[in-house]
């Protein structure tokens, strides 16, 4: 499902070349999940954003569902993003302007979708949140509010999900009952997840576990809280 | 669809409030300017043929030609036959010498005649308007008639061979403005009598009047009959045209459209910096949006039409509510001036319409998509790292766009170069002063601020830290002051220039031909009523025999009634007020101790005549002959309603001809019938009555300024608007750090304070700068498109400045209560 291959990422700044990653390589196959750890600025997100075709590494190569993505133009990634791809984000980004209905069913609309608001509105349910369709983000707490970001990730039905640090912004309370929607849905729908994460227990959950700090990838670590001790301390 | 659906839930999340209403403004501003002046400009030519009774006249001292009268009927053309002249009526042992007025059964072709039953009243209850004048047998009169022949309506008055019955009272004929030459009370009778009364016959001094007006045939067959007419006419006829009939309103009018298009143009120019603002604002909350949207993998491609179709739906639709709202408002204007306008207003044509939806879309082309151009180009990594930001069309770029969009409008929608120069170079330079002062300001502020107290050294770091946005704000205060300060100066330089005709005793009578023995009784006549004069002027009746030596000829004679007739030569020893030379010398500059007297004719008259400078008349003053040379040609102020005089001489040369007098006085109403008994006891003194005129002047006068008061409004409103998109530019940024400040336990005084000092700094600074250009664009407006003469405006100085800083410090204050009503968190999460 997901083919990562040697991709470096370097950054030209003032002060010289800047190198973010280097030599990672993975393999993840559908249905499974992964998740990224390590301290805070060792190159998780750049890592993510590269994995989900967001941003192009220096060297190396990443493959979709079988598509190369590092040899395609922007348009070619739009394309794979559009079928593939789904996004769950520490800050949520939901449009404030929009009701949790319209947001969840704004992807479904933007691909054609003629049953996006039937979609979304079962979604919603899924998640919790059939009572609250009409709500503007405002007026939702932030667990609630990223519960609408799940239903609109799920709802496009995508391949792979991609998340950012889901429950970064959250309670611990609030964020292990994200962590039990993310996961119970990844199961029922089949989807390969990918997720970033600081929290050992989230990492746990997953199936694979890459672990890198300053850009290096670490080997496989069972005990990822030690890892993340470690870089703290 | 996905575009419209995606910008209403835009719009109903509150997001796009100020573009719409930018949008809607300027167009409604311009719509209803361009209906109001559209269909005022058809009202006009209405109104002009009405001030003419007919769409044209030829005023002719001979008998109108039979043949054109055949040529009207066959051609069906409207036609109508006037006569005018003096003569004595009767009843029983009083006369008096009335201006008589016999029309044919079609008069007015044009306007209406106003009559009544009820002397000397006001009440427009009991006035009728009536589109034909008096059966044969009758004659309607002026209601100072009445008491000077002791008669009442129904009595019966002679004239020449015939009795005609006095049945109405005449208030007001369509063509009487400009009249200068009736001197007796109007008796206005039919056509059809005159033959009966035989006061007519050769040699009786008469002015035919022939109207013509649109018939059956329409504008071409007009059109080709009055070109048919026009090709026979002698030196004994004139044709009038509606431009002349009116010339008494025309300069007001004239004025008064500029200024409604200068407040226009003022309205376009405001609208578009708000929707700049507006939009720019709008552009940095879209970026996450589209970023969201590419992270989904909408194509770039895809991205650009979504906004290109929504800011097509925003142009259709912001237009749209626009030209209605304008529809609106040129009716509520049209209300405030329909007083004076015929009752029939006739529609407008198609152009205002287009002109306002094209205002909304070229205000968008050149406003808003500058400002989201860059949005499809924004990275979808955005959605996970901020720092991840695709640069806007760079200011420059977006501030030629604009400028370009605006000269187009303004250009087009005037048609006015100086217009258009005049308001773009006021606002940049104004732009270009705030730039440039703006941030030297500021750096001054930062250092002066870094000596003060806590709220001021931390509001003049933060202006200084969010320069370039200060500047951008800067210029939309900047801006929308200068041109609110440039709209108010010429409307206050114009009502001052009216204010003559809207003064309630603005002279509204003349008395001519008071002899010196007379005038000390004439003088107490008009003091026992507390009424008083404009200053008596003397005044010497001469004829002009000869130009350069030779004879008047007849040829000449025929061509101008001034070679006919006895002229009146003034003198005087300064240039009087209100005269301007036009060429030649004034008497200080000339050696007046030579054999010659200089004279300084009007300069219209002289052209008239065939006379330059350096000319040698020769004027005949009861049989006595002096010369003088033209020394000088004058124009005349005929606005402020004192004497003026065609030919005047210096002093020392004309004081011991036999001369009359004459002055100008305001007669109210209720004193009316001084004229007649001052007419009764100095029969030989003359009258001009210009009260009807003069009234009628004052009316258009005073709903033309309402109009412009109403227009003053809308404008007013469109710099509100351009003040609330600048202060919300930066709001956002403020509420968070306010809100994190309060978070830090920041009193409120602290706060407010910190937003009130860098608010009202922003706007006093902006207030000094739109001095600057105000007072630019004042200048060429001035010079070039009202007539006024330049003046500084030191108010400007004072007012700018404070008024900025008063206006600019409440709306920004007012807007960041928020951060110190609400907690904190509450503050954050509604950014």
């Amino acid at each position: 499902m997901i083919e990562v291959s040697n991709i470096s990422k370097q950054v030209t700044t003032t002060e010289g070349t800047l190198t973010i990653l280097d030599g990672i390589n993975l393999s993840l196959a559908a249905g499974e999940s992964l998740a990224i750890v390590g301290p805070s600025g060792s190159g998780k997100s750049t890592l993510l954003g590269i994995l989900a075709g967001l941003d192009l590494p220096s060297s190396g190569s990443v493959s979709l569902n079988g598509q190369d993505i590092t040899a395609m133009d922007e348009e070619g990634r739009a394309a794979v993003r559009a079928k593939t791809v789904g996004f769950v984000f520490q800050s949520f980004h939901l449009l404030p302007g929009l009701t949790a209905l319209e947001n969840v069913a704004l992807p479904l609309e933007l691909q054609g979708d003629k049953e996006a608001l039937k979609t979304a509105a079962y979604y919603l349910q899924r998640v919790g949140l059939d009572h609250r369709t009409t709500h503007y983000p405002r007026q939702l707490s932030g667990g609630e509010q990223q519960r609408v970001a799940v239903a609109r990730a799920f709802a496009c039905r995508p391949v792979i999900l991609f998340a950012d640090e889901p429950t970064g912004n959250l309670d611990t309370g609030t964020g292990e009952k994200i962590n039990d929607l993310l996961f119970d849905l990844n199961k029922e729908e089949g989807t390969t997840l990918v997720l970033v994460t600081h929290e050992h227990n989230l990492a746990e959950r997953c199936g694979q576990r890459l672990v890198i700090a300053a850009g290096q990838q670490v080997a496989d670590v069972t005990d990822v809280t030690d890892v993340t001790r470690g870089s703290v301390a | 669809m996905q575009a419209l659906r995606m910008l209403l839930r835009t719009w109903r999340g509150g997001q796009l409030n100020l573009i719409i209403w930018s949008l809607v403004l300027a167009v409604a501003v311009v719509t209803s300017v361009s209906l109001l002046a559209e269909r005022i400009e058809r009202a006009l030519t209405a109104q002009s043929s009405s001030f003419l009774a007919a769409d044209l006249v030829i005023r002719s001292s001979k008998p109108i030609d039979p043949q054109w009268i055949a040529g009207a009927l066959e051609q069906q053309v409207e036609s109508a036959q006037v006569l005018t002249f003096a003569s004595m009526v009767y009843h029983q042992d009083d006369m008096h010498l009335a201006s008589i007025k016999a029309v044919e059964a079609s008069y007015p072709l044009r306007g209406l005649l106003r009559r009544t039953t009820t002397p000397f009243t006001t009440d427009p209850s009991l006035i009728e308007e009536i589109d034909y004048g008096p059966a044969q047998g009758e004659v309607w009169v002026d209601a100072r008639l009445l008491p000077l022949l002791n008669i009442e309506l129904g009595d019966e008055i002679e004239l020449g061979e015939i009795r005609l019955k006095a049945t109405q009272i005449v208030v007001e004929e369509p063509d009487s403005g400009g009249s200068f030459g009736a001197f007796g009370a109007r008796v206005l009778m039919n056509y059809g009598d005159i033959e009966a009364a035989g006061i007519i016959i050769p040699g009786s001094r008469v002015t035919y009047r022939y109207l013509m007006a649109e018939g059956a045939s329409g504008t071409d067959g007009f059109a080709n009959y009055s070109d048919w007419v026009e090709e026979q006419l002698d030196i004994h006829d004139r044709l009038i045209t509606p431009d002349e009939a009116q010339a008494s309103i025309a300069d007001t009018m004239d004025k008064g459209r500029r200024f409604l298009l200068l407040a226009g143009s003022i309205g376009v120019v405001l609208a578009g910096i708000a929707l700049a603002l507006a939009s720019h604002h709008f552009a940095a909350g879209q970026t996450r949006q589209v970023a969201l949207l590419k992270s989904w993998g909408i194509a770039a491609s895809r991205v650009r039409s979504l906004y290109l179709q929504q800011s097509l739906w925003l142009g259709v639709g912001g237009s749209a509510i626009g030209l209605l709202v304008g529809f609106a408002f040129s009716e509520i204007l049209i209300a405030v001036v329909r007083e004076w306008l015929p009752i029939s207003l006739p529609m407008a044509g198609i152009r205002p319409w287009i002109t306002g939806l094209a205002t909304g879309l070229l205000c968008l082309a050149g406003f808003t998509l500058p400002a989201i151009w860059h949005l499809p180009a924004q990275s979808p990594l955005a959605v996970l790292r901020d720092d991840v930001q695709v640069e806007p069309v760079s200011s420059v770029a977006r501030g030629l766009l604009g400028i370009a969009a605006v000269a187009a409008l303004l250009f087009w929608y005037s048609n006015n170069l100086y217009l258009s120069l005049a308001i773009l170079a006021g606002f940049g330079l104004t732009a270009l002063a705030t730039v440039v002062l703006g941030l030297l300001m500021l750096r001054l502020g930062k250092n002066t601020g870094q000596k003060l107290g806590s709220i001021w050294r931390l509001a003049s770091s933060n202006l200084w830290r969010r320069k370039s946005q200060s500047i951008i704000q800067m210029v939309g205060f900047s801006g929308a002051i200068a041109l609110l300060m440039i709209m108010s100066v010429v409307r206050t330089s114009l009502i001052d220039e009216w204010r003559w005709q809207l003064a309630d005793d603005a002279p509204n009578h003349f008395l001519l031909n008071v002899a010196p023995y007379e005038l000390e009784g004439v003088r107490d006549l008009v003091t026992d009523q507390n009424l008083e004069t404009a200053g008596w002027y003397s005044m010497v009746r001469g004829r002009l025999t000869q130009i350069n030596g030779e004879g008047i000829s007849d040829e000449q004679r025929d061509k101008h009634e001034s070679f006919r007739r006895e002229l009146n030569l003034s003198w005087t020893t300064e240039l009087p007020e209100g005269n301007k030379l036009t060429a030649g010398k004034w008497w200080d500059e000339l050696d007046l101790s030579g054999d010659i007297a200089p004279v300084s004719l009007e300069d219209e008259l002289a052209g008239e005549l065939g006379l330059k400078i350096g000319d040698e008349l020769t004027f005949s003053v009861g049989g006595l002959v002096f010369q003088a040379r033209v020394a000088s040609t004058r124009s005349l102020n005929w606005d402020n309603m004192t004497p003026n005089f065609y030919f005047l001489f210096p002093e020392g040369l004309l004081e011991n001809y036999p001369r009359t007098n004459m002055t100008s006085l305001y007669i109210p109403p209720q004193q009316k019938l001084l004229v007649n008994d001052l007419l009764r006891q100095y029969p030989t003194v003359q009258v001009i009555e210009l009260d009807k005129i003069i009234d009628r002047i004052r009316s258009i006068v005073s709903q033309v300024t309402s109009g412009l008061e109403v227009m003053t409004l809308l404008i007013l409103s469109c710099g509100v608007l351009v003040m609330f998109a600048a202060v919300s530019l930066s709001m956002s940024e403020r509420l968070q750090e306010s809100a994190i400040l309060r978070t830090l336990g920041s009193s409120r005084r602290l706060i407010l304070g910190i937003q009130w000092v860098e608010f009202s700094v922003l706007g006093l600074m902006a207030g000094l700068l739109a001095a600057i250009g105000a007072e630019a664009a004042v200048a060429m407006l001035q010079r070039f498109m009202f007539d006024l003469p330049f003046s500084w405006h030191p108010w400007l100085w004072l007012v700018g400045p404070v008024a900025g800083g008063l206006l600019v410090g409440v709306l920004g204050v007012g807007y960041s209560r928020k951060a110190v009503t609400q907690p904190p968190l509450q503050v954050l999460n509604s950014l």
